[in-house]
Protein backbone atom coordinates (compact mmCIF):
# COMPACT_ATOMS: atom_id res chain seq x y z
CA UNK A 1 0.00 0.00 0.00
CA UNK A 2 3.01 2.58 1.08
CA UNK A 3 4.94 1.08 -2.54
CA UNK A 4 1.24 1.96 -4.31
CA UNK A 5 1.50 5.75 -2.33
CA UNK A 6 5.03 6.48 -3.16
CA UNK A 7 4.72 5.52 -7.20
CA UNK A 8 0.83 7.57 -7.20
CA UNK A 9 2.81 10.43 -5.59
CA UNK A 10 5.43 10.07 -7.78
CA UNK A 11 3.27 10.13 -10.85
CA UNK A 12 1.11 13.01 -9.65
CA UNK A 13 4.56 15.75 -9.20
CA UNK A 14 5.47 15.02 -12.90
CA UNK A 15 1.91 14.93 -14.15
CA UNK A 16 1.16 18.53 -12.27
CA UNK A 17 4.34 19.86 -13.42
CA UNK A 18 3.64 18.97 -16.88
CA UNK A 19 0.10 20.16 -16.61
CA UNK A 20 1.22 23.91 -15.33
CA UNK A 21 4.26 24.25 -17.86
CA UNK A 22 1.60 22.68 -20.69
CA UNK A 23 -0.24 26.46 -20.16
CA UNK A 24 -3.27 24.46 -21.19
CA UNK A 25 -5.06 25.95 -17.75
CA UNK A 26 -3.93 29.55 -18.19
CA UNK A 27 -5.92 29.50 -21.67
CA UNK A 28 -9.22 28.37 -19.45
CA UNK A 29 -8.58 30.76 -17.09
CA UNK A 30 -8.36 33.27 -19.19
CA UNK A 31 -11.28 32.56 -21.53
CA UNK A 32 -13.51 31.67 -18.02
CA UNK A 33 -12.81 35.17 -17.21
CA UNK A 34 -13.52 36.96 -20.35
CA UNK A 35 -16.73 35.22 -20.39
CA UNK A 36 -17.94 36.13 -16.59
CA UNK A 37 -16.75 39.67 -17.50
CA UNK A 38 -18.41 39.82 -20.67
CA UNK A 39 -21.80 38.57 -19.12
CA UNK A 40 -21.39 41.28 -16.15
CA UNK A 41 -20.75 43.81 -18.75
CA UNK A 42 -24.63 44.41 -19.11
CA UNK A 43 -24.14 46.64 -15.85
CA UNK A 44 -22.14 49.03 -17.52
CA UNK A 45 -25.62 49.93 -19.61
CA UNK A 46 -27.67 49.98 -16.56
CA UNK A 47 -29.27 46.94 -17.17
CA UNK A 48 -30.34 45.50 -13.35
CA UNK A 49 -31.25 42.13 -11.69
CA UNK A 50 -29.14 40.16 -14.04
CA UNK A 51 -27.30 38.44 -11.10
CA UNK A 52 -28.63 35.07 -12.40
CA UNK A 53 -27.47 35.35 -15.69
CA UNK A 54 -24.12 36.51 -14.76
CA UNK A 55 -24.09 33.25 -12.27
CA UNK A 56 -25.48 30.80 -15.31
CA UNK A 57 -22.57 32.07 -18.17
CA UNK A 58 -20.17 31.90 -15.02
CA UNK A 59 -21.50 28.49 -13.78
CA UNK A 60 -21.83 27.22 -17.50
CA UNK A 61 -18.44 28.16 -18.17
CA UNK A 62 -16.81 26.39 -15.42
CA UNK A 63 -18.91 23.20 -16.33
CA UNK A 64 -17.60 23.32 -20.16
CA UNK A 65 -13.99 23.93 -19.29
CA UNK A 66 -13.61 21.45 -16.45
CA UNK A 67 -15.37 19.10 -18.41
CA UNK A 68 -12.99 19.46 -21.74
CA UNK A 69 -9.97 20.21 -19.76
CA UNK A 70 -10.32 16.61 -17.48
CA UNK A 71 -11.12 15.29 -20.66
CA UNK A 72 -7.81 16.14 -22.78
CA UNK A 73 -5.71 15.98 -19.27
CA UNK A 74 -7.42 11.66 -18.77
CA UNK A 75 -7.32 11.37 -22.24
CA UNK A 76 -3.59 11.47 -22.58
CA UNK A 77 -1.86 9.82 -19.43
CA UNK A 78 -1.25 6.72 -20.86
CA UNK A 79 -1.98 7.55 -25.11
CA UNK A 80 0.90 10.13 -24.53
CA UNK A 81 2.89 7.93 -22.71
CA UNK A 82 3.19 5.47 -25.36
CA UNK A 83 2.93 7.75 -28.36
CA UNK A 84 6.31 9.46 -27.42
CA UNK A 85 7.73 6.25 -26.03
CA UNK A 86 8.38 7.42 -22.01
CA UNK A 87 6.26 4.63 -21.42
CA UNK A 88 9.79 1.82 -21.67
CA UNK A 89 11.83 3.67 -19.01
CA UNK A 90 8.32 3.86 -16.73
CA UNK A 91 7.81 0.43 -17.04
CA UNK A 92 11.17 -0.75 -16.39
CA UNK A 93 10.77 0.26 -12.94
CA UNK A 94 9.70 -2.45 -10.52
CA UNK A 95 5.96 -1.37 -11.02
CA UNK A 96 2.75 -3.29 -11.84
CA UNK A 97 0.69 -2.49 -15.18
CA UNK A 98 -2.12 -2.23 -12.16
CA UNK A 99 -0.07 0.55 -9.99
CA UNK A 100 0.89 2.61 -13.08
CA UNK A 101 -3.19 2.53 -14.38
CA UNK A 102 -4.32 3.83 -10.49
CA UNK A 103 -1.12 6.16 -10.63
CA UNK A 104 -2.29 7.62 -14.09
CA UNK A 105 -6.05 7.95 -12.87
CA UNK A 106 -4.62 9.92 -9.92
CA UNK A 107 -2.56 12.07 -11.72
CA UNK A 108 -5.56 12.95 -13.91
CA UNK A 109 -7.63 13.29 -10.97
CA UNK A 110 -5.69 15.79 -9.29
CA UNK A 111 -4.39 17.86 -12.29
CA UNK A 112 -8.32 17.91 -13.63
CA UNK A 113 -9.53 18.86 -9.58
CA UNK A 114 -6.93 21.26 -9.33
CA UNK A 115 -7.80 22.84 -12.89
CA UNK A 116 -11.42 23.10 -11.78
CA UNK A 117 -11.01 24.55 -8.33
CA UNK A 118 -8.77 27.71 -9.11
CA UNK A 119 -11.60 28.05 -11.97
CA UNK A 120 -14.10 28.05 -9.60
CA UNK A 121 -11.96 30.40 -7.24
CA UNK A 122 -11.50 32.55 -9.77
CA UNK A 123 -14.54 32.76 -11.18
CA UNK A 124 -15.99 33.36 -7.77
CA UNK A 125 -13.91 35.98 -6.58
CA UNK A 126 -15.27 37.92 -10.05
CA UNK A 127 -18.71 37.14 -8.60
CA UNK A 128 -18.14 38.44 -5.17
CA UNK A 129 -16.07 41.39 -7.08
CA UNK A 130 -19.21 42.31 -8.91
CA UNK A 131 -21.74 41.80 -5.77
CA UNK A 132 -23.51 38.73 -7.11
CA UNK A 133 -24.22 36.62 -3.40
CA UNK A 134 -23.83 32.65 -3.83
CA UNK A 135 -25.37 30.36 -1.27
CA UNK A 136 -23.94 27.61 0.76
CA UNK A 137 -25.06 25.33 -1.61
CA UNK A 138 -22.24 26.45 -3.66
CA UNK A 139 -19.69 23.65 -1.57
CA UNK A 140 -22.23 21.02 -1.94
CA UNK A 141 -21.73 21.86 -6.07
CA UNK A 142 -18.07 21.89 -5.52
CA UNK A 143 -18.12 18.70 -3.73
CA UNK A 144 -20.20 16.89 -6.35
CA UNK A 145 -18.27 17.89 -9.20
CA UNK A 146 -14.26 16.92 -7.60
CA UNK A 147 -16.89 13.40 -7.35
CA UNK A 148 -17.52 13.33 -10.66
CA UNK A 149 -14.30 14.78 -12.30
CA UNK A 150 -13.12 11.45 -10.21
CA UNK A 151 -15.32 9.38 -11.86
CA UNK A 152 -14.66 10.89 -15.42
CA UNK A 153 -11.27 10.66 -15.11
CA UNK A 154 -11.51 6.60 -14.41
CA UNK A 155 -13.96 6.45 -17.29
CA UNK A 156 -11.26 8.74 -19.95
CA UNK A 157 -8.43 6.41 -18.64
CA UNK A 158 -9.93 3.09 -19.08
CA UNK A 159 -11.39 3.92 -22.81
CA UNK A 160 -7.99 5.81 -23.71
CA UNK A 161 -6.45 1.66 -23.22
CA UNK A 162 -9.33 0.73 -25.86
CA UNK A 163 -9.67 3.76 -28.59
CA UNK A 164 -7.40 5.88 -30.03
CA UNK A 165 -6.92 9.51 -28.31
CA UNK A 166 -9.18 11.27 -30.79
CA UNK A 167 -11.78 8.65 -31.04
CA UNK A 168 -11.31 8.89 -26.92
CA UNK A 169 -11.51 12.53 -27.06
CA UNK A 170 -14.95 12.20 -28.96
CA UNK A 171 -16.78 9.45 -27.90
CA UNK A 172 -16.16 10.65 -23.94
CA UNK A 173 -17.14 14.53 -24.27
CA UNK A 174 -20.33 13.48 -26.21
CA UNK A 175 -20.80 10.65 -23.10
CA UNK A 176 -20.35 13.89 -20.22
CA UNK A 177 -22.45 16.56 -22.70
CA UNK A 178 -24.85 14.46 -23.92
CA UNK A 179 -25.72 12.62 -20.51
CA UNK A 180 -28.05 15.88 -19.95
CA UNK A 181 -30.21 14.00 -22.29
CA UNK A 182 -30.28 10.78 -21.13
CA UNK A 183 -33.12 11.43 -18.61
CA UNK A 184 -35.29 11.78 -22.04
CA UNK A 185 -35.12 7.57 -21.57
CA UNK A 186 -36.93 7.51 -18.44
CA UNK A 187 -40.10 9.74 -19.37
CA UNK A 188 -40.19 7.52 -22.73
CA UNK A 189 -39.98 4.48 -20.35
CA UNK A 190 -42.55 5.99 -18.41
CA UNK A 191 -44.95 5.85 -21.72
CA UNK A 192 -43.87 2.06 -22.60
CA UNK A 193 -45.45 -1.17 -21.15
CA UNK A 194 -43.73 -4.71 -20.59
CA UNK A 195 -40.34 -5.24 -22.46
CA UNK A 196 -39.76 -2.05 -24.05
CA UNK A 197 -40.23 -0.29 -20.74
CA UNK A 198 -37.66 -2.39 -19.10
CA UNK A 199 -35.27 -2.36 -21.91
CA UNK A 200 -35.57 1.37 -21.95
CA UNK A 201 -34.75 1.71 -17.56
CA UNK A 202 -31.99 -0.76 -18.46
CA UNK A 203 -30.41 1.47 -21.02
CA UNK A 204 -30.55 4.12 -18.89
CA UNK A 205 -28.88 2.28 -15.82
CA UNK A 206 -26.36 1.32 -18.01
CA UNK A 207 -25.28 4.37 -19.68
CA UNK A 208 -22.92 6.68 -18.00
CA UNK A 209 -24.04 9.43 -16.32
CA UNK A 210 -21.78 12.21 -15.85
CA UNK A 211 -25.21 15.15 -15.42
CA UNK A 212 -25.81 13.22 -11.55
CA UNK A 213 -22.54 15.36 -10.79
CA UNK A 214 -24.06 18.94 -11.77
CA UNK A 215 -25.54 21.22 -9.20
CA UNK A 216 -24.79 24.10 -11.43
CA UNK A 217 -28.53 24.90 -11.72
CA UNK A 218 -29.31 24.73 -8.47
CA UNK A 219 -26.43 27.25 -7.19
CA UNK A 220 -27.84 29.84 -10.34
CA UNK A 221 -31.31 29.69 -8.95
CA UNK A 222 -30.34 29.62 -5.20
CA UNK A 223 -31.68 26.46 -4.03
CA UNK A 224 -31.50 25.17 -0.21
CA UNK A 225 -28.86 22.62 0.83
CA UNK A 226 -29.84 19.18 -0.81
CA UNK A 227 -29.71 16.45 1.50
CA UNK A 228 -26.20 14.84 2.53
CA UNK A 229 -27.77 11.49 2.00
CA UNK A 230 -27.97 12.40 -1.22
CA UNK A 231 -24.71 13.21 -2.31
CA UNK A 232 -23.38 9.70 -0.32
CA UNK A 233 -25.76 7.94 -3.12
CA UNK A 234 -23.89 9.66 -5.41
CA UNK A 235 -20.15 9.09 -4.17
CA UNK A 236 -21.11 5.60 -3.62
CA UNK A 237 -22.35 5.20 -7.72
CA UNK A 238 -18.75 7.64 -8.24
CA UNK A 239 -16.84 5.03 -6.00
CA UNK A 240 -18.27 1.85 -7.64
CA UNK A 241 -19.05 2.79 -11.22
CA UNK A 242 -15.34 4.54 -11.56
CA UNK A 243 -14.02 1.14 -10.29
CA UNK A 244 -15.89 -0.85 -12.71
CA UNK A 245 -14.09 1.38 -15.44
CA UNK A 246 -10.80 0.73 -14.16
CA UNK A 247 -10.88 -2.92 -13.65
CA UNK A 248 -12.13 -2.60 -17.16
CA UNK A 249 -9.17 -0.84 -18.42
CA UNK A 250 -6.97 -3.18 -16.45
CA UNK A 251 -8.34 -6.19 -18.03
CA UNK A 252 -6.91 -4.72 -21.28
CA UNK A 253 -3.60 -3.46 -19.69
CA UNK A 254 -2.47 -5.82 -17.83
CA UNK A 255 -1.78 -8.56 -21.14
CA UNK A 256 -1.20 -5.35 -23.37
CA UNK A 257 2.04 -5.54 -24.84
CA UNK A 258 4.10 -2.12 -24.18
CA UNK A 259 4.87 0.10 -27.23
CA UNK A 260 2.90 -1.70 -29.55
CA UNK B 1 28.24 -19.00 -6.57
CA UNK B 2 27.42 -17.04 -9.44
CA UNK B 3 23.88 -17.09 -10.66
CA UNK B 4 22.10 -17.03 -13.65
CA UNK B 5 21.61 -13.47 -14.79
CA UNK B 6 19.36 -13.79 -17.58
CA UNK B 7 17.82 -17.33 -18.54
CA UNK B 8 16.15 -17.69 -21.72
CA UNK B 9 14.44 -21.01 -23.01
CA UNK B 10 12.65 -21.70 -25.90
CA UNK B 11 11.32 -18.22 -26.00
CA UNK B 12 8.96 -17.43 -28.78
CA UNK B 13 7.57 -13.91 -29.66
CA UNK B 14 5.08 -13.69 -32.36
CA UNK B 15 2.58 -10.96 -33.70
CA UNK B 16 -0.49 -11.43 -34.50
CA UNK B 17 -1.67 -9.57 -37.85
CA UNK B 18 -4.90 -9.47 -39.49
CA UNK B 19 -5.83 -11.95 -42.06
CA UNK B 20 -2.23 -13.45 -42.17
CA UNK B 21 -0.37 -15.93 -40.61
CA UNK B 22 0.98 -14.53 -36.95
CA UNK B 23 4.43 -13.01 -37.59
CA UNK B 24 7.27 -14.86 -35.56
CA UNK B 25 10.00 -12.35 -34.57
CA UNK B 26 11.87 -14.39 -32.02
CA UNK B 27 11.77 -18.44 -32.62
CA UNK B 28 12.90 -21.01 -29.99
CA UNK B 29 15.59 -18.85 -28.77
CA UNK B 30 17.52 -19.51 -26.04
CA UNK B 31 20.91 -18.57 -23.89
CA UNK B 32 21.89 -17.68 -20.87
CA UNK B 33 24.39 -14.53 -18.82
CA UNK B 34 26.18 -15.36 -16.00
CA UNK B 35 25.95 -12.43 -13.33
CA UNK B 36 29.23 -10.36 -13.96
CA UNK B 37 29.30 -10.92 -17.77
CA UNK B 38 29.11 -8.50 -20.53
CA UNK B 39 27.06 -10.09 -23.41
CA UNK B 40 26.64 -8.20 -27.02
CA UNK B 41 23.38 -8.75 -28.37
CA UNK B 42 24.35 -8.84 -32.36
CA UNK B 43 21.43 -9.26 -35.58
CA UNK B 44 20.80 -7.25 -38.67
CA UNK B 45 17.41 -4.84 -38.36
CA UNK B 46 14.44 -6.90 -37.49
CA UNK B 47 16.62 -9.92 -36.31
CA UNK B 48 14.22 -9.58 -32.94
CA UNK B 49 17.04 -8.42 -30.87
CA UNK B 50 14.01 -5.54 -29.63
CA UNK B 51 11.74 -8.11 -29.50
CA UNK B 52 13.76 -10.30 -27.60
CA UNK B 53 14.31 -7.37 -25.07
CA UNK B 54 10.95 -6.51 -24.55
CA UNK B 55 10.26 -10.03 -23.52
CA UNK B 56 13.26 -9.94 -21.16
CA UNK B 57 12.18 -6.47 -19.46
CA UNK B 58 8.42 -7.74 -19.40
CA UNK B 59 7.18 -5.47 -21.59
CA UNK B 60 5.42 -8.10 -23.79
CA UNK B 61 4.63 -11.60 -22.40
CA UNK B 62 6.65 -14.28 -24.60
CA UNK B 63 4.12 -16.26 -26.44
CA UNK B 64 6.29 -19.18 -25.80
CA UNK B 65 8.86 -20.42 -23.69
CA UNK B 66 10.35 -18.97 -20.48
CA UNK B 67 12.09 -16.04 -19.74
CA UNK B 68 13.96 -15.36 -16.16
CA UNK B 69 15.83 -12.28 -14.61
CA UNK B 70 17.74 -13.82 -11.13
CA UNK B 71 15.50 -16.32 -11.34
CA UNK B 72 12.14 -14.81 -11.42
CA UNK B 73 9.87 -14.62 -14.23
CA UNK B 74 10.54 -11.25 -16.50
CA UNK B 75 6.75 -10.33 -16.28
CA UNK B 76 7.22 -9.98 -12.49
CA UNK B 77 7.70 -6.54 -11.21
CA UNK B 78 9.53 -7.95 -8.52
CA UNK B 79 13.00 -8.73 -11.23
CA UNK B 80 12.97 -5.16 -12.34
CA UNK B 81 14.14 -3.88 -9.12
CA UNK B 82 17.63 -5.52 -9.96
CA UNK B 83 17.36 -3.99 -13.36
CA UNK B 84 18.68 -1.20 -15.23
CA UNK B 85 17.21 -0.28 -18.80
CA UNK B 86 17.78 2.01 -21.82
CA UNK B 87 15.25 2.24 -24.28
CA UNK B 88 16.55 2.25 -28.66
CA UNK B 89 15.16 5.63 -28.86
CA UNK B 90 15.62 7.90 -25.30
CA UNK B 91 12.81 10.05 -25.25
CA UNK B 92 11.74 11.64 -21.98
CA UNK B 93 8.92 14.39 -21.01
CA UNK B 94 9.55 17.28 -23.00
CA UNK B 95 8.19 19.52 -19.80
CA UNK B 96 10.23 17.86 -17.37
CA UNK B 97 13.89 18.30 -16.64
CA UNK B 98 16.73 16.02 -16.47
CA UNK B 99 16.89 16.56 -12.63
CA UNK B 100 13.12 16.13 -12.32
CA UNK B 101 12.71 12.78 -14.87
CA UNK B 102 15.85 11.04 -12.75
CA UNK B 103 13.62 12.25 -9.63
CA UNK B 104 10.29 10.65 -11.35
CA UNK B 105 12.23 7.24 -12.02
CA UNK B 106 14.39 6.88 -8.79
CA UNK B 107 10.76 7.36 -6.91
CA UNK B 108 8.94 5.07 -9.13
CA UNK B 109 12.73 2.31 -8.49
CA UNK B 110 11.47 3.20 -4.69
CA UNK B 111 14.73 5.15 -3.77
CA UNK B 112 14.15 7.63 -1.03
CA UNK B 113 14.47 11.78 -0.79
CA UNK B 114 18.19 11.92 0.37
CA UNK B 115 19.77 9.42 -1.00
CA UNK B 116 17.65 9.82 -4.28
CA UNK B 117 18.66 13.78 -4.43
CA UNK B 118 22.55 12.84 -3.95
CA UNK B 119 22.52 9.97 -6.59
CA UNK B 120 21.28 12.24 -9.32
CA UNK B 121 23.62 14.73 -8.61
CA UNK B 122 26.50 11.90 -9.06
CA UNK B 123 24.86 10.72 -12.14
CA UNK B 124 24.20 13.74 -13.89
CA UNK B 125 28.00 14.83 -12.84
CA UNK B 126 29.05 11.01 -14.83
CA UNK B 127 27.22 11.44 -17.52
CA UNK B 128 28.14 15.05 -18.34
CA UNK B 129 24.96 17.10 -17.84
CA UNK B 130 24.96 18.30 -14.62
CA UNK B 131 25.13 22.18 -16.04
CA UNK B 132 21.87 21.16 -18.22
CA UNK B 133 20.18 19.54 -14.28
CA UNK B 134 17.53 22.05 -14.70
CA UNK B 135 16.92 22.59 -18.71
CA UNK B 136 13.58 21.24 -19.70
CA UNK B 137 14.25 17.67 -21.61
CA UNK B 138 12.81 20.14 -24.45
CA UNK B 139 15.34 21.69 -24.77
CA UNK B 140 18.16 19.27 -24.92
CA UNK B 141 19.67 17.84 -27.69
CA UNK B 142 19.46 14.39 -28.66
CA UNK B 143 22.93 13.07 -27.67
CA UNK B 144 22.13 15.21 -24.12
CA UNK B 145 18.89 13.34 -24.12
CA UNK B 146 20.86 9.96 -24.62
CA UNK B 147 22.95 10.60 -21.96
CA UNK B 148 19.42 11.60 -19.58
CA UNK B 149 18.57 7.90 -20.47
CA UNK B 150 22.20 6.65 -19.62
CA UNK B 151 21.79 8.43 -16.06
CA UNK B 152 17.93 6.45 -15.55
CA UNK B 153 19.24 3.30 -16.44
CA UNK B 154 22.07 3.16 -13.52
CA UNK B 155 19.54 4.83 -10.74
CA UNK B 156 19.55 2.15 -8.04
CA UNK B 157 22.75 1.05 -8.98
CA UNK B 158 21.17 -1.96 -10.96
CA UNK B 159 22.91 -5.51 -10.41
CA UNK B 160 21.83 -6.16 -14.41
CA UNK B 161 21.60 -3.04 -17.23
CA UNK B 162 20.16 -4.37 -20.27
CA UNK B 163 21.39 -1.59 -23.24
CA UNK B 164 18.52 -1.34 -26.18
CA UNK B 165 21.51 0.78 -29.16
CA UNK B 166 23.51 2.09 -26.51
CA UNK B 167 25.46 4.29 -28.18
CA UNK B 168 22.71 5.71 -30.74
CA UNK B 169 23.13 9.72 -30.38
CA UNK B 170 26.38 9.40 -29.04
CA UNK B 171 28.84 11.99 -30.71
CA UNK B 172 32.47 10.37 -30.43
CA UNK B 173 32.91 11.76 -26.94
CA UNK B 174 30.09 10.21 -25.93
CA UNK B 175 30.90 7.18 -26.77
CA UNK B 176 34.12 7.23 -25.16
CA UNK B 177 32.45 8.19 -22.17
CA UNK B 178 29.96 5.90 -22.06
CA UNK B 179 32.87 3.40 -22.75
CA UNK B 180 34.27 4.11 -19.28
CA UNK B 181 31.07 4.12 -17.59
CA UNK B 182 30.28 0.81 -18.65
CA UNK B 183 33.77 -0.20 -17.51
CA UNK B 184 33.18 1.62 -13.88
CA UNK B 185 29.71 -0.48 -13.89
CA UNK B 186 31.38 -3.75 -14.49
CA UNK B 187 34.09 -3.27 -12.13
CA UNK B 188 31.62 -2.97 -9.45
CA UNK B 189 29.95 -5.97 -10.09
CA UNK B 190 27.26 -5.38 -12.87
CA UNK B 191 25.68 -7.53 -15.77
CA UNK B 192 25.38 -5.71 -18.85
CA UNK B 193 23.38 -7.18 -21.70
CA UNK B 194 23.36 -4.73 -24.81
CA UNK B 195 22.52 -4.59 -29.16
CA UNK B 196 24.64 -2.42 -30.74
CA UNK B 197 25.50 -2.25 -33.98
CA UNK B 198 28.91 -0.48 -33.37
CA UNK B 199 30.76 -3.62 -33.67
CA UNK B 200 34.25 -1.88 -32.83
CA UNK B 201 32.83 -0.76 -29.45
CA UNK B 202 31.16 -4.40 -28.75
CA UNK B 203 34.41 -5.88 -29.17
CA UNK B 204 36.42 -3.00 -26.81
CA UNK B 205 33.87 -3.76 -24.13
CA UNK B 206 32.27 -7.43 -24.40
CA UNK B 207 33.48 -10.78 -22.89
CA UNK B 208 30.84 -12.59 -24.87
CA UNK B 209 28.23 -12.16 -28.04
CA UNK B 210 25.43 -13.62 -29.47
CA UNK B 211 24.34 -13.47 -33.10
CA UNK B 212 20.66 -14.21 -33.71
CA UNK B 213 19.11 -13.68 -37.36
CA UNK B 214 15.07 -14.20 -38.27
CA UNK B 215 14.62 -14.87 -34.53
CA UNK B 216 17.20 -17.77 -34.41
CA UNK B 217 20.58 -17.83 -32.43
CA UNK B 218 23.01 -18.65 -35.31
CA UNK B 219 26.13 -17.97 -33.16
CA UNK B 220 27.47 -17.36 -29.48
CA UNK B 221 31.25 -16.81 -28.79
CA UNK B 222 33.46 -15.88 -26.46
CA UNK B 223 35.73 -12.73 -27.90
CA UNK B 224 38.85 -14.32 -26.36
CA UNK B 225 37.94 -17.80 -28.72
CA UNK B 226 37.81 -15.46 -31.86
CA UNK B 227 40.64 -13.34 -30.96
CA UNK B 228 43.20 -14.21 -33.51
CA UNK B 229 40.80 -16.50 -35.68
CA UNK B 230 39.23 -13.69 -37.18
CA UNK B 231 40.33 -10.15 -39.03
CA UNK B 232 38.08 -8.06 -37.42
CA UNK B 233 34.53 -8.51 -36.03
CA UNK B 234 32.56 -6.74 -38.53
CA UNK B 235 33.53 -9.15 -41.05
CA UNK B 236 32.84 -12.00 -39.20
CA UNK B 237 29.27 -10.76 -38.18
CA UNK B 238 28.66 -10.00 -41.75
CA UNK B 239 29.73 -13.60 -42.81
CA UNK B 240 27.78 -15.63 -39.80
CA UNK B 241 24.98 -13.46 -40.74
CA UNK B 242 25.21 -14.58 -44.22
CA UNK B 243 25.59 -17.87 -43.36
CA UNK B 244 22.95 -18.23 -41.07
CA UNK B 245 20.59 -16.36 -44.26
CA UNK B 246 21.10 -19.18 -46.42
CA UNK B 247 21.19 -22.01 -43.53
CA UNK B 248 17.50 -20.60 -43.29
CA UNK B 249 16.59 -20.23 -46.59
CA UNK B 250 17.52 -23.64 -47.11
CA UNK B 251 15.51 -24.90 -44.16
CA UNK B 252 12.63 -22.62 -45.09
CA UNK B 253 12.29 -24.52 -48.72
CA UNK B 254 13.43 -27.96 -47.43
CA UNK B 255 10.12 -27.28 -45.03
Amino acid sequence: MTRTFQITRALMTAGLLETIRRKDLYVVLILTVLLVLGASAFRVFGVQGLEIFVKDVAFTAIGVMTTILTVLIAARQIPEEMQRRTIYPLMARPITRGQLLLGKWATAYFTASLCFLLLTLATLGLLIALGVPVKPIFMQYVLLKLIGIGWLCAMVVALSLYLTPAANVTLTLILAFGSGVFNRLLLMAHWEHGLNALWLNLLYGALPHYDYFDMSKKVVFDWDLAPWWVLGALAGYALLSGAAWLLIGWLKFRKQTIGS
Amino acid sequence: MLMLAIEVRELVVSYRRWFKPPFRAVNRLSFEVQEGEIVGFLGANGAGKTSTIKTLMGFQPPSGGVVRIFGMDATDARARQLVGFLPETALYSPYLTPYETLRLYGELHGLRKHALHAQIEALLEAVNLAHKMHTLNKNLSKGMLQRVGIAQALLGDPKLLILDEVSSGLDPIGKRELRDLLASQRARGATIFFSSHELAEVASICDRILIIHQGVLIAQHRLSDLAGRVDSLEDYFIRTVQAGRDILDTEVHAA
